[in-house]
C-alpha cells in the first residue's frame, strides 16, 4: 500500500501532471492521424523522454500511450478511420452517431466510458499486480521459456485466417534476435563484420521504422485520395437517456475488458471486439447495432481502455509484453533503465505504481481534455497529411540517431520502414514481429540455462505443474483458432444442407 | 502484379535460407558446448524455410485474384513517393553529421515537403521546415539535452 501511495504521490507532482498533460495532448494527436495508432505514437514520441529522469519519462510515456488510445478513438468517429485495432470498434456505432449529427454526444461518451474502464481496471491492477509477481518469483528458465512461447504462440494464434503468416513473422523477429554476439559464450553471430551489429539490432531502430517509417509509407497508397469532411462537432455532453443506456454497458465491459487484457496475446481489439458483441446480445434494440447505438460505442471503449491496463500486468509483473504496443513500452522502459519483471515489484516498486497511477491520472485529464479542448483538438485533422507525413519521417530520424548517435541506424531504419510497408501491403502481422525481436533473445538464453541445468534432458519442460499448464495453454492457443473454424465450417454445411432439403 | 504478388514470398525465402546457411557458418563456441550458439539459429532457420515454402505455395494458389493494396502499390505516383522518400533518408545519413543537424535537417524536410505537398505550396513548405526543423533542434538540443551534430 505504501508503493501504492508514493507512486500516487510520484503521479500528482506539479511537474508530472504537466508532463502528463503534454503527453496525453501530443499522443491524442498522433493516435488521431488516420492510419497511426499508440503503438506507433509512443514510437515516434519516445526521442522526448531522452534527457529526463526516469519516473516523469515514464509519466510522459503513459501519458502519450493513453492519450493516443483515445485519439484513435476521435478519428474513429469523426472519420470512420480507427488510428489502430483497438478503436475499430468505435467505428460501428461511434461514426454513424457523428453523421446523425450526435458527434459531440459520441465523443463524451466514449471520453466517459474510457475513463471509467481506466479506473476499473487500475482497481483490478492493485488487487493483482502484486500476488502475480509473487507468483513470477517461483519461475525458472524453463518456466520462463515457456511463458515467452506461449505469449508469441497467443499472439500468432490472433493472426486469424493469416496464422503461417504469423509463424513467419514470429520467427523473422527471433531470427534477428539472434543476431550479435552471444552472451553465453561470446561467438559473434550474422554480424557480417560490421561492428555496429555487434550489439545486436536495436528493436527500437525496427520499432520505429516499421511503426512509423512503415506506416508512412503505406499511408502514400492513399496520400492523394484524402477526404476532406466537414467535422461538425457541436456541445460535447451526452443526454441523460443516453448515459441510462451507456452505464451498464460500461460497467460489465470494463472488468471483461481488464481481464481480455491481461491474457497474453489478447488486447485492446479483443476486448472491444467481446464487448461489443456481449451488449449487442444483451440489448433489447439489436437493430440500431451499427446504425449508431450509444452502448455500442461506450462498451467498447471501456473495454479497450480497461484492456490497455490490465495489459500492463504481464508486461510490468513478468516482462513479457503482450502486444505491438506494449511490446513498444516493453522497449521504452528498457531504454529508461528499467527491467520489468517480478523483481521490478520487489526492487522498484514505486516505479510500477507510478506506471499504474499516472494512467489513472492521465484518464482523469484526458476526459477533461478531450471534452473541453476537443474542438480545438480536431482541428489538427485538417492539417494536410502531406504535411504531418514528413514530419513523422523526420521525427523518426531524430527518435533513432539518438538512440545510439550513429547515423548507420539509419539504414536500418529505412530497411526495416521498408520491410514494414510490404508487411503490410501483404497483410503479415506485425505484433509478433516486434515481440519475438523483443523476447528473443531473453528466450533462447532461458531455453540454454534450463537445457543445461538438466544435462540436455528436455524433460525439465515438462518437470513441473507450472510448465505443464503452460505447455498446456500453448497448445490451446495454437489449436483453439483451427477448432473454431473447423467448428464454423462444419455449421456452414449443415446450414446449407438444410437449406438444400 | 503476378511477380509483385511473390516477389515478398521469395524475399523470405531468401532471408530463410541465408539464415540457415549463415548458421552453419557460425563458429563453435570454447565455452561449454560448442555447438550452443548454433542450435536455435538453425532451429528458427529451418522453421521459417518450411513456412515460408507453405506461405509461397499460398501465394501460388491465389495468384489470380486482384490484390487492392498490390494494384495501389504500383499505380499513380506511390513507387515514385515511396522511392524519393527512400532516397532522401540516405541523402540525409549521408549529410547528417557533416552539416549538422539544423542545415541537412531543414534540406531534408524541405525537399521532402516539395516533393509530396507539391511545388505549388512553396510558403507553407519553406515556412514548416525551418520552423520545423528549429523548433526540434531546440527542443532535443537545447530542452532535452540530446547531443546532435
Amino acid at each position: 500500500m505504501n508503493s501504492f501511495l508514493n507512486g500516487f504521490m510520484n503521479s500528482v507532482e506539479p511537474i508530472n501532471i504537466l508532463w502528463v498533460i503534454i503527453g496525453g495532448i501530443l499522443g491524442t494527436i498522433v493516435g488521431m492521424l488516420p492510419g497511426l495508432g499508440p503503438a506507433t505514437a509512443v514510437a515516434v514520441l519516445i526521442p522526448i523522454t531522452f534527457g529526463m529522469d526516469p519516473v516523469s519519462a515514464i509519466i510522459l510515456m503513459a501519458a502519450i500511450y493513453y492519450g493516443a488510445m483515445y485519439g484513435g478513438s476521435r478519428s474513429s468517429i469523426l472519420l470512420n478511420t480507427p488510428g489502430d485495432g483497438s478503436a475499430i470498434a468505435a467505428t460501428f456505432d461511434g461514426y454513424p452517431m457523428a453523421r446523425k449529427g450526435q458527434a459531440g454526444q459520441a465523443l463524451a461518451i466514449s471520453a466517459v466510458a474510457s475513463f471509467i474502464g481506466g479506473v476499473i481496471a487500475v482497481v483490478g491492477f492493485i488487487f493483482l499486480a502484486e500476488p502475480l509477481a509473487d507468483f513470477a518469483l517461483k519461475f525458472g528458465p524453463a518456466e520462463y521459456f515457456l511463458l515467452m512461447l506461449l505469449t508469441l504462440s497467443a499472439i500468432v494464434s490472433l493472426s486469424l485466417g493469416k496464422m503461417v503468416k504469423g509463424f513467419i513473422a514470429m520467427l523473422l523477429g527471433l531470427l534477428l534476435s539472434t543476431i550479435g554476439i552471444d552472451t553465453q559464450t561470446g561467438v559473434y553471430r550474422f554480424t557480417m563484420g560490421i561492428p555496429h551489429l555487434s550489439d545486436g539490432i536495436d528493436f527500437l531502430i525496427v520499432i520505429i521504422g516499421v511503426y512509423a517509417i512503415g506506416e508512412v509509407l503505406y499511408n502514400f497508397l492513399t496520400i492523394d485520395k484524402e477526404k476532406k469532411e466537414k467535422k461538425e462537432v457541436g456541445k460535447v455532453w451526452f443526454t441523460k437517456e443516453q448515459w441510462k443506456r451507456s452505464k451498464w454497458p460500461i460497467l460489465r465491459s470494463g472488468p471483461l475488458g481488464f481481464i481480455v487484457g491481461v491474457l497474453p496475446g489478447a488486447g485492446g481489439s479483443i476486448a472491444s471486439m467481446i464487448s461489443y458483441s456481449t451488449e449487442k446480445q444483451l440489448s433489447k434494440k439489436q437493430e440500431e447495432f451499427g446504425e449508431g447505438a450509444v452502448e455500442g460505442l461506450a462498451a467498447p471503449e471501456s473495454a479497450n481502455n480497461a484492456a490497455s491496463v490490465g495489459a500492463l500486468i504481464p508486461l510490468l509483473t513478468m516482462g513479457i509484453p503482450g502486444s505491438g504496443t506494449t511490446a513498444v513500452m516493453l522497449g521504452a522502459l528498457i531504454m529508461l533503465g528499467l527491467r520489468p519483471g517480478p523483481l521490478l515489484f520487489e526492487n522498484q516498486p514505486e516505479i510500477a505504481w507510478t506506471l499504474v497511477n499516472s494512467m489513472f491520472i492521465g484518464n482523469i485529464v484526458l476526459v477533461i481534455v478531450n471534452i473541453l479542448l476537443v474542438g480545438l483538438l480536431i482541428k489538427i485533422l485538417d492539417t494536410p497529411a502531406k504535411v504531418l507525413y514528413p514530419i513523422i519521417v523526420l521525427l523518426a530520424f531524430i527518435g533513432t540517431y539518438t538512440l545510439s548517435y550513429n547515423v548507420i541506424d539509419f539504414f536500418l531504419l529505412l530497411i526495416f520502414g521498408v520491410f514494414g510497408l510490404f508487411m503490410k501491403v501483404f497483410d503479415i502481422p506485425i505484433a509478433p514481429l516486434v515481440l519475438a525481436l523483443i523476447v528473443g533473445a531473453e528466450m533462447e538464453q532461458n531455453f540454454r540455462k534450463a537445457v543445461l541445468s538438466s544435462d540436455g534432458n528436455l524433460s525439465i519442460f515438462v518437470s513441473n505443474p507450472i510448465c505443464i499448464g503452460l505447455i498446456i495453454l500453448i497448445l490451446l492457443s495454437l489449436f483453439y483458432p483451427l477448432v473454431i473454424k473447423a467448428f464454423k465450417k462444419k455449421a456452414d454445411k449443415n446450414n446449407l444442407e438444410k437449406r438444400v432439403s | 502484379m503476378k511477380a509483385i504478388k511473390l516477389a515478398f514470398p521469395a524475399v523470405l525465402l531468401i532471408i530463410s535460407c541465408t539464415f540457415l546457411i549463415a548458421s552453419f557458418n557460425v563458429p563453435k563456441a570454447n565455452l561449454g558446448n560448442p555447438n550452443g550458439p548454433l542450435y536455435f539459429p538453425i532451429g528458427l532457420s529451418v522453421l521459417m524455410l518450411v513456412f515460408s515454402i507453405i506461405y509461397t505455395i499460398q501465394e501460388l494458389k491465389k495468384l489470380n485474384h486482384e490484390n487492392v493494396q498490390i494494384r495501389e502499390l504500383i499505380a499513380g505516383r506511390t513507387p515514385k513517393l515511396i522511392g524519393i522518400t527512400v532516397l532522401l533518408g540516405i541523402g540525409y545519413a549521408f549529410i547528417f553529421e557533416r552539416i549538422g543537424f539544423l542545415f541537412a535537417t531543414i534540406l531534408f524536410l524541405g525537399a521532402l515537403l516539395f516533393f509530396i505537398n507539391g511545388v505549388k505550396k512553396w510558403k507553407a513548405n519553406i515556412i514548416v521546415s525551418i520552423c520545423f526543423s528549429f523548433i526540434s533542434w531546440y527542443a532535443f538540443s537545447e530542452l532535452l539535452g540530446v547531443s546532435l551534430p
